[in-house]
């Protein structure tokens, strides 16, 4: 084991508990600001271990897009419905128990398959630019789901137009 | 030895996680932005564990971890933007976001 590997586990556990606090926090917080700002630390995290997944593209446009676009929707939709704190306390216990126990039960499931599948790892991890390989592989092999993803953007935003224009 | 040497279970386990919290999330919020961001955080869960795909299993379409990823980026952006919208709109006509208060199709 190299100094690397040692440098590369430290940068993954950080990531891995601010994204794991993150989320916690993001879900347990009342104030649906502060949820909001929560979720960006976990949405950043997501970004710094697409960089040790080494996809750099990714990385970049996991910023851009969540923490930048998404993320200042989110809060402009928070802003705009005002007096909505998210009384959780208010909410029916027997609602909050069964969603711990669903969210418990399906990550029991998927650890366990996750643990018990053969996986077919490859000898040498995956370790070299993506931006030029995903921008031929986009423009060929998947050029159709491009094009449906596009469309489906575009219709997306005239309709989030249409719905929220004030009559 | 196996937590130091970091390879495709880990990123495998906290992309479960991820997904996990955010399900509880979805499913114990009553604020529907709330909701939305819950979701927003299972979507990055399954992202992790698409990319980790990419990077560690072997198989003759490369990449193609990374491209899903983007496709569920671009549907994600798309849903939120639709889902806010009607967010909104609710809020203007009925002057709540609770998802509990809404219920006009309720029998």
């Amino acid at each position: 084991m190299s100094a690397a590997d040692v440098f590369v586990a430290i940068a993954f556990y950080v990531v891995a508990l601010a994204m794991v606090g993150g989320g916690l926090a993001m879900v347990f917080t009342r104030d649906m600001v502060r949820s909001a700002l929560w979720l960006v630390l976990a949405l950043g995290g997501v970004a710094a271990i697409y960089v040790l997944l080494s996809a750099d593209f990714l990385a970049v446009v996991q910023i851009l897009i969540y923490v930048g676009a998404i993320m200042i929707l989110m809060l402009f939709a928070i802003m705009l419905t005002p007096n909505q704190v998210d009384l959780q306390s208010a909410a029916p216990r027997a609602q909050k128990i069964g969603a711990a126990l669903t969210a418990l039960t399906i990550g029991a499931i998927s650890l366990f398959a996750i643990l018990s599948h053969p996986w077919n790892i490859r000898a040498v991890p995956l370790n070299a630019p993506t931006s030029e390989r995903l921008g031929v592989l986009m423009m060929s092999t998947y050029v159709l789901p491009f094009e449906i993803a596009s469309l489906l953007l575009t219709a997306g935003m005239i309709g989030a137009i249409v719905i929220a224009r004030e009559e | 030895m196996a937590l130091v040497q970091i390879g495709l279970y880990h990123f495998l386990v906290l992309g479960t996680l991820l997904f996990c919290i955010g399900m509880y999330g979805a499913l114990s919020r009553s604020n529907a932005v709330g909701i939305l961001l819950s979701i927003e955080l299972m979507l990055n869960g399954v992202n992790v564990i698409l990319v980790a795909f990419a990077k560690y299993i072997d198989t003759p379409q490369e990449l193609a971890g990374q491209l899903f990823a983007m496709f569920i980026m671009t549907v994600a952006a798309a849903e939120a933007a639709v889902g806010l919208a009607i967010i909104l709109s609710v809020y203007r006509l009925r002057n709540t976001i609770q998802v509990d208060e809404i219920d006009l199709l309720k029998g």
